[in-house]
Order: structure tokens, then sequence, then C-alpha cells
């Protein structure tokens, strides 16, 4: 397998794992609507398996890989034309970090840190909604930034495969269904624990021996914060850097791409002709916003050919899935090298995830789609 | 008559605003009415000034109660139920763009022609992203109403919620008008590279007036921070009120160049824009009460002017094709459907922005009708006037425009040729324009003092008394008249056709107006016949006529050998390129009487109307010469 196939891969395994850990956290969570006793006892089943080793690995390790895959995928960017969902996922990923740092620490390595520190949901829920509140907000932040995140990374996956047509319309509601409910259930797990808190005296002095043990060791676990963020903060400059780099280094090379339709498109040499028609507000199809993965901003190209980057394995691949034919490229990965391209959009604007599922009841759609008249 | 309903209209608007005007003002005399307002000012302007110097120590004050408040389990109750509330609402409208997101792609990626078709799409877009936002509104707002929320939490999460729903509604009104990265669909004449900056101050200015809007009555509700809100509120305002001082200099400062240097020189819109701005500003400093009017005032100025421009933007593809050299095969370009769409558009602003006053005052329309406030009643009675004229003046435009284009459609090349089907329409269509302007303009009249509540039943009486004396008197001409209708409608003659009337006066119709008839006798003389007294009427014009004449012969000459002869003759004249295409069917003759010595032929040929005469000639020219060429000689006299 080639590298690109092989990165992107394990960017969708590592998110993939990360949606399954906080889908099963979130499910966790939903349980407080019942009550809180509910939530502690399903939490050695949903939970646990995160907690032992193999999964703390897998878990860890897909968190730093996917962080890392982000990262280099600013890195590797080649302009700014992107799409609205793209933005925001983007942005949601970066702020994830960052925001979530604290909790982790508070749930995992707290208790590696100090022995006898337990962080039940118990506990949790108290410094949240009684003692430290601005943690919560935090929390209820990242909670929203990382199901949005999470969500628009599957239904972008998932909507393109022919699978979509039976499942979709249950994924799509389970997929809002868990957060409101997790929300929901953070909500009367609150409520019940303000409620000890003020009225069952024991309990409340558990949690508090069991804060103050924390406490003791804030200024360690603040120094491995600061660490991490550090590092991250370092990282995330270095990728914006080698973007801009990227950006930088060729921009007086322009050259042209003209389309089908009398279109002409003018950019930086080294663009894909995606990128050439986003940032030019040129009609053309993406539904999968340049992964390469749904085939819908395939183009044919009806002269310098030899000027276009030759196709890599993903775009290969996705071509023969939707049956394209001999001088068909994908727009999203064929990069222009030098002038003199020019090309024939072949689905229309509008194409959605269909034209990727189900490919054949495309293939009849005139090629002509920047010139439909309104009907 | 363009001009009057148009007059009419612009006079009741401003009537109508001023009579608004004063009875806002009430009772008082201007004087004391200036006096109070200045104290007001005054006073007002001392307010501001305070709300300035103690709004820090109050902020701070606030700032530590909201910390202490959202530092609580109710803040983190309060705010768990926002989310969950707004992604309630975003799941409802992510459900809907799954479905929607397509059809939107092809509104937006079709190929637009022209700025009326960009509004169709316009249409079609807002549909479709209101029915979204639509979508949100409902989920969100459901969803709200199923907690319980701690107390003082709802109407900070209610502020939030219409926040949102204020600044997404502008920002599909602006996507929509001004369609920033999409030059064809836009709705304004804007230029490309400023659309992206224009929408983006507008979001700005949208957004500032939104936040001083809400932050600071809940800020004043919440807490009672009455300084902060007023500073808040001072802040907004002045940073909106900058922002559209920008605006209109940046973007207003040149108009599209038109007619280049031929252009009169025209008061600059970017000044008055700014003065617009800058007297909205003021009022509100002086007196917020008055500041929503003003600004309503201001808008609806602003609309005023710019309105010509934005509705002949629809029609601008025209306008340059008609133009252009190569269509001339099109109909040219009419500017009289854009002009009716004008003097409608601008009414509706106006009265859009009587009713964004009435609501802004909270005057309930229905007790505005209702009220006795006779300046009120003259208000609402002048807006009818304008109103009837508006409608008049569409009425007429129409009725004008038709008539006009059909005359001109059938005026070239027809002028000259004699009696044809449109010298009917040429005497018809002016009649019909005298008639339909006569008639609008008593209509537009007598119901205009009916709405202004002048009793016009006694004039319509009186008119009836004297129309009942005048119609004895007139009778005559009325029937003349009506007999003219009724000719013309019957296509009895038309200009240009020779006829006889029942009098036995005849000639060439040479005008038709609205008593009587013109007709020119072949010897000079011109009669005047009214319709009345036309009777019975003759047209030699119409069709075909025969004509027949006898050929008296010797008694000793061979009938059947003349009768081919004269068959012979009226072959060749239909074959001849003169008379032959006059000819409907060929001369013919055969023996009618023998009479004593003389066997008489009789001879008749069918030819176009008028020409039978010159035929005739020709037909005894030839038959004479045949006759001569055998040898035949006339009967002789005795």
């Amino acid at each position: 397998m080639h590298a690109p196939t092989v990165l992107r891969n394990a960017r969708l395994l590592s998110g993939l794992v990360l949606m399954a850990f906080v889908t099963s956290h979130l499910g966790n969570l939903l349980i407080g609507i019942h009550s809180l006793a509910a939530l502690e006892t399903w939490r050695a089943t949903l939970m646990g398996p995160w907690k032992s080793g193999a999964g703390l690995a897998l878990l860890l390790g897909s968190a730093c890989v996917h962080v890392a895959l982000g990262l280099y995928a600013i890195s590797a960017r080649r302009s700014l034309a992107m799409s609205r969902t793209d933005v925001v996922q983007l942005g949601l990923g970066l702020l994830t970090p960052p925001l979530l740092l604290n909790h982790v620490v508070a749930t995992y390595i707290a208790g590696e840190v100090t022995p006898d520190f337990d962080a039940t949901y118990g506990m949790m829920l108290a410094v949240y909604w009684s003692f430290a509140p601005g943690y919560a907000f935090q929390q209820l932040f990242v909670v929203v930034i990382v199901w949005i995140h999470g969500a628009l990374g599957l239904y972008a996956w998932l909507v393109l495969k022919p699978v979509w047509r039976r499942i979709g319309g249950l994924v799509l509601p389970v997929l809002f269904a868990i957060p409101i409910l997790a929300l929901v259930g953070f909500a009367e797990s609150g409520k019940e624990v303000l409620e000890k808190l003020a009225n069952d005296a024991s309990w409340k002095t558990h949690i508090t021996d069991n804060l103050e043990r924390i406490v003791k060791v804030t200024t360690r676990l603040e120094t491995f914060q600061t660490v991490v963020l550090a590092v991250y903060g370092g990282l995330l400059l270095l990728g914006i850097g080698v973007f801009a780099a990227r950006m930088l280094r060729n921009r007086w090379e322009s050259v042209r791409v003209s389309y089908d339709g009398g279109a002409c498109a003018q950019g930086r040499r080294g663009l894909s002709v995606l990128e050439f028609s986003r940032l030019n507000d040129i009609p053309h199809a993406h539904v999968c916003s340049a992964r390469g993965r749904c085939g819908t901003c395939r183009v044919h190209v009806d002269s310098g050919a030899q000027a276009l980057s030759p196709p890599n394995a993903i775009e290969r691949r996705t071509l023969a899935r939707v049956q394209a034919g001999e001088g068909d490229r994908l727009a999203c990965q064929a990069r222009v090298l030098g002038p003199g391209v020019c090309v024939t959009r072949l689905l229309p604007a509008h194409a959605d995830a269909s034209a990727a599922r189900v490919p054949q009841e495309w293939m009849a759609v005139d090629p002509a789609p920047a010139g439909e008249p309104a009907p | 008559m363009t001009l009057l309903p148009r007059a009419a209209c612009v006079v009741a608007l401003l009537l109508a605003m001023t009579a608004s005007a004063f009875a806002a003002s009430g009772d008082h005399g201007l004087a004391q009415w200036s006096i109070g307002a200045l104290t007001q000012a005054k006073a007002r302007i001392e307010t501001l000034a305070g709300d300035l110097a103690q709004a820090p120590a109050e902020l701070r004050r606030l700032n530590g109660q909201t910390r202490a408040s959202l530092m609580s389990g109710t803040g983190v109750r309060g705010f768990t139920y926002l989310l969950i509330m707004l992604l309630a609402g975003s799941a409802a409208e992510w459900l809907y763009w799954t479905y929607a997101y397509a059809p939107l792609r092809a509104i937006q990626s079709a190929s637009v022609q022209s700025p009326r078709q960009a509004l169709r799409v316009g249409l079609r877009r807002l549909l479709l992203a209101g029915s979204g936002l639509m979508l949100f509104t409902v989920a969100t707002i459901g969803a709200s109403a199923a907690f319980s929320w701690p107390p003082g939490v709802q109407e900070l999460v209610v502020a939030a919620t219409l926040l949102v729903l204020v600044l997404r509604l502008a920002w599909v009104v602006v996507a929509i008008v001004l369609a920033p990265g999409r030059p064809p669909l836009r709705l304004v004449p804007v230029a490309p590279e400023r659309a992206r900056w224009l929408a983006a101050l507008a979001m700005t200015v949208v957004c500032l007036l939104a936040l001083g809007r809400f932050v600071p009555d809940l800020i004043e509700r919440i807490s009672g921070a009455r300084h902060a809100a007023g500073a808040f509120r001072f802040i907004a305002a002045t940073a909106a009120a900058l922002l559209l001082l920008v605006v209109s200099f940046m973007f207003f400062g040149r108009a599209v160049r038109g007619a280049g240097a031929a252009r009169m020189p025209r008061f600059p819109r970017s000044f008055l824009l700014a003065l617009l701005v800058a007297a909205v500003y003021g009022i509100w400093l002086l007196a917020t009460a008055a500041a929503t009017i003003a600004a309503i005032a201001a808008v609806v100025v602003a609309l005023q002017i710019g309105l010509r421009d934005m509705v002949f933007f629809f029609w601008q593809s025209d306008a340059a094709s008609a133009t252009g050299p190569k269509d001339k095969t099109e109909p040219e370009f009419d500017p009289v459907l854009p002009s009716i769409v004008l003097s409608a558009a601008r009414f509706m602003v106006v009265l859009l922005g009587l009713g964004a006053c009435a609501i802004a005052l909270d005057t309930p329309a229905a007790e505005l009708a209702m009220s006795e406030s006779p300046m009120a009643r003259l208000g609402l009675r002048v807006l009818g006037v304008a109103t009837l004229a508006l409608l008049t003046h569409a009425v007429w435009i129409t009725v004008r425009t038709a008539i006009d284009q059909r005359l001109s459609r059938i005026e070239p090349g027809d002028a000259h040729e004699g009696p044809n089907a449109s010298a009917r329409l040429l005497t018809l269509l002016p009649l019909l324009r005298v008639t339909a302007s006569v008639f609008l303009v008593v209509m537009l009249v007598l119901s205009s003092l009916w709405a202004l509540g002048i009793e016009i039943t006694p004039l319509l009486a009186g008119a009836g008394v004297v129309g009942l004396a005048l119609g004895f008197g007139a009778q005559a001409l009325v029937r003349d008249v009506i007999a003219g209708i009724f000719f013309l409608a019957e296509d009895a003659f038309r200009i240009g056709e020779y006829i006889e009337s029942g009098t036995s006066t005849k000639g060439t119709v040479e005008r038709i107006t609205l008593r009587t008839v013109a007709l020119r006798h072949h010897n000079g003389p011109l009669h005047f016949v009214p319709y009345g007294a036309l009777g019975t009427v003759r047209n030699n014009s119409r069709d075909w006529v025969i004509e027949k004449f006898n050929l008296p012969l010797p008694i000793d000459v061979d009938s059947e050998k003349i009768r081919k002869l004269i068959k012979k003759v009226g072959e060749d004249m239909m074959a001849d390129p003169e008379v032959g295409p006059l000819m409907l069917q060929p001369l013919k003759g055969k023996l009618q009487s023998i009479d004593p010595g003389v066997k008489i032929f009789r001879c008749k040929f069918q030819t176009a109307p008028g020409k039978q005469f010159d035929v005739r000639a020709q037909a005894l020219k030839r038959i004479e010469d045949a006759l001569k060429a055998m040898g035949v000689g006339f009967a002789q006299g005795r």
C-alpha cells in the first residue's frame, strides 16, 4: 500500500476508535438520566475496557495518531480552499486537545499519581456542579465540540457507502440523540449530586477527602499539562508554518485551467484542479471535500494531461470504483503542474452523496453541468 | 396624464406623513413643543454622560455578580440546557439539509442569465434557507420548553437564542441579496469585488445593532445596572453609526458611470446617506423614543433614493440587448414595466415604513382605523387616495403601452397602402386611448373624493340631472357616437374605402372621428356625415366587383365567333402583366339579345374593388382592336 492510503486509513481508524470511546463515555453519562447509582454501576462495563492495558494503549495510540495526522494534514494543505464543514471540523478538532486535557489529566493521570484517588462519576460531577463549576463549562463545550467533530467525520465517511441507504435513517438521529441525552443525563445526575452533597454528610466527606488528595498533586499535574500543551502548540505552529511556506513558495507561478462551458480559472501552480474551481467560484461537485473518496469531482481531461500530476493509489482505486472512463481524473487529486490544462466536469455541481454510492445512476447525466439553465 | 397620478401619489404620501407627524406632536403649539424637546434632549445628554461615567464601576460589579451566579449549579444547569437546545436545533437543521443541500447547490450552480432570473433563484434560496432556519427555531424553542429552568436563566437563554436567530436571519438575507462570491446571483447593483466587503460590513452593523438591542435590556433586567446598559447602548449605536458612515462613503461614493461626461452633476448620494445616518444618530442621542421612527424614515428615504437603480437593475440586460445592434428583431427595450414596478415599489416602501412606524409606536392598526382623531382619519384617507392614484397610474400605463405597441406594430409599411385591416385599428385605437384616459381620470377624481370622505352622491345626482337635460339636447350626438362605435366595431368601412351612404352621399372615407365620417366625393367635395345619418352603407371597396357592359354589333355577325373572340381577349388580359393581376375572373361575353339590326353582347368580368374602370377601358380597347382585325365593325346607330 502507498503512503497516502496508509495515512488516510490510519486517520479513519484512529478516529473510529476515538469515536467509539466517546460514544461509550457519553452512553455511560446518558444512564445518569436514571440515577447516579446506575451511572456508577455501568461505568465498569462501559468505561472499564478503556482502562485496561490494551484498551488504554489503543485509546492513547489512537489519540496521538489522530492528532498527529490532523496536524500533518494542515501542513500538507496547499490552499485555503475548504468546504464549510471542513473549516468547522478543522477548527473544532484543533480546539479539542487543549480543552480536553485537564479532564484527561484529572481522570486518568491523577489516579496514577495519587494511588487512593478515585475518579468516580460522583466525584467528577461534584467537582463540576459544586466545587469548580468553571471546569463544567469547559467540559460541556468539549462534549459538543468533540461530538460534532466526530459526527461530521463519521457522516462524511459513511454517507458515501452504499450501506448508508439502509442505515442512514437510523444513524443520523442516533448521532444527535447521543450528545443530547448525555447532556440531559449530566444535568439530571448533577441535580442528584447536589442533593446528595447537601443531605449526605459522609458522602460529602468522602468527596472532599478525595479532592484534597488531588489538590496536593496539582502542581505536578499542571506542569504535565503545560508540557503537553506546549508540545501541541509547537507542533501546531510547525504545521501552520509548513502550510504557509507551501502557500508562499510558488505564489507567483500562476497558471490557467479552462473548463467546459467557457469558464476559466487562474491559480498557483501545484494546486489541484478542484482547488482551482473553488478558489475561482466555479461550480464543481465535491462531496467528500477532496479526500479522494467520493469521485464526484471527476473530470475528463480534454488536453494538457501531461501537465497534471500522475494519479496516486487513492485516485486509481476511486476511479476504478466509479467506473471512470479513459482520460478521467479526480479533480481533487490531480494537481496542475503546468499550463494548457483543459477539463470537462463530468457531474453536475449539485451531485450529492448518492453519486458516490451508486455511480451508475449518475453516469447518464449530461456532462454539461454549468450550462444547465435554471428550470 | 402620466404625471397626474404620480404627482397625486407623491402629494398624498407627503400629506400622509405630515399628518401623522402632527398627530404625533399632539395639541401643543410648535414653540412649546420645541422647548419641551430641547429640555428633554438636555436631560438625555446628561444621562448619557452619567451612564458613561458610572459604567466601569457597574460593569465590575456586574462581572462579579455574573461570575458568582454562573459558577454554581444553577449556571451549569442553564448552560447545559442551552447546549441541549442548540444541539436539538442543529440536529433538526442538519437532518433538513441532508435533503435540501443538493437542491440548494443545484439552484446556486445553475447558470443565471439575467437579474430577473437571479431574483427567482434568490426567492428559491430564501425559501430553502428560510425553512432550515425556521426548523432550527422551532426545534430550539421546542426543546427549551421541555426544561424547568432555574430562575433568571431563561431570560438569558431566550435572549441568546433570539440573538442567534436575528444574526442568522440577517445572514440569510445578506447572502441572498448580495450573494458574495456568486456575482450572477446578486440582486442589487454592486460591483463583485465590493460585495464581500459590503456583506461583512452589513453583518457587523446588524450584529452591533442586535447586541445593542438585546444585551442592555438583559443587563438592566437581571442586575439592574442601568448605567452599564446605557453605556453599552451608546457604544453599540455609535459604532454602528460610524460603520454606516464608512459604508455610505465607501460604497455609494461613486455612482455607476452611465452616460459619462454628458451626465449632469448630481447631489452625491454618499453625502446624502451620511447625512441621514448622522441625523438618525443625532435624534437617537437626543431622544431615544423618536429614534426608531427616524431610523425607519431614513431607511425609507434611502430606499427611495436607490430604488430606481435597484428596480431598473432587473431590466438592465434587456436595455443592453436593445441598444446592441444584433437584436433588431427583438421587441425593443420598453421602460414601462419597470416604471410601473418602480412606482409600486416606492409606494410599498412607504407603506411598509408606515406599518413599521405603527408597530414601533405600538399603535394597533385596527384601533387607528376606528379612531376619531381627524388627523389619523385624514392620513388614512390620503393613503387611500395614494393607493388609488397608484392603481390608476398602473392601469393607464398598461393600457397606453398596449395600445401604443399595437399601433407601432401596424404603422410601418402599411400606412400608405390603402384600405386594409389595420386601418380600422388605426381608427379605433387612438379613440380608445382618449376614452380610457378620460374614463380613468374621471374615476380617479370621483373615487379620490369619495375616499377623502367628500360626499359625491349630490355630485353624481347633480351630474345625473344635468346629464338628463344634456341627454335630451344631445340625443342626436349620442346616437351618432354610439352608431359610430358600432360601425367601426362591425368593420363597415375603413379609411380609404369608397362608400355610399343611405342618403346617397358617396365618396372615399378620409377621416373617422367620434361623431362623423368625412367622405371625399370623387369630384372633390368633402362630406361630413354623422354616423346617425349614415343609414345603409354601401361599401364599394370590399373583396371584388363585377363590371358588365353591352357590346352592340351588326346583326349579321357570327355569335359563336364573337363569343370566342371576347373569351380570347379575356385570356390575353389575364396573361397581361399589367391588367392581369387586377382581374379576379376573366372577361367573358355572350349574346344577350337580338334587336332589330343589332345583336347585343353582354360582357362581364370580376376585378379588385376600384379597378373596374381601368380594366373596362382596357377591355373595350382590346375588343375594338380584335374586331377591327376580324373586319367587324360596331352596329350603326340610326
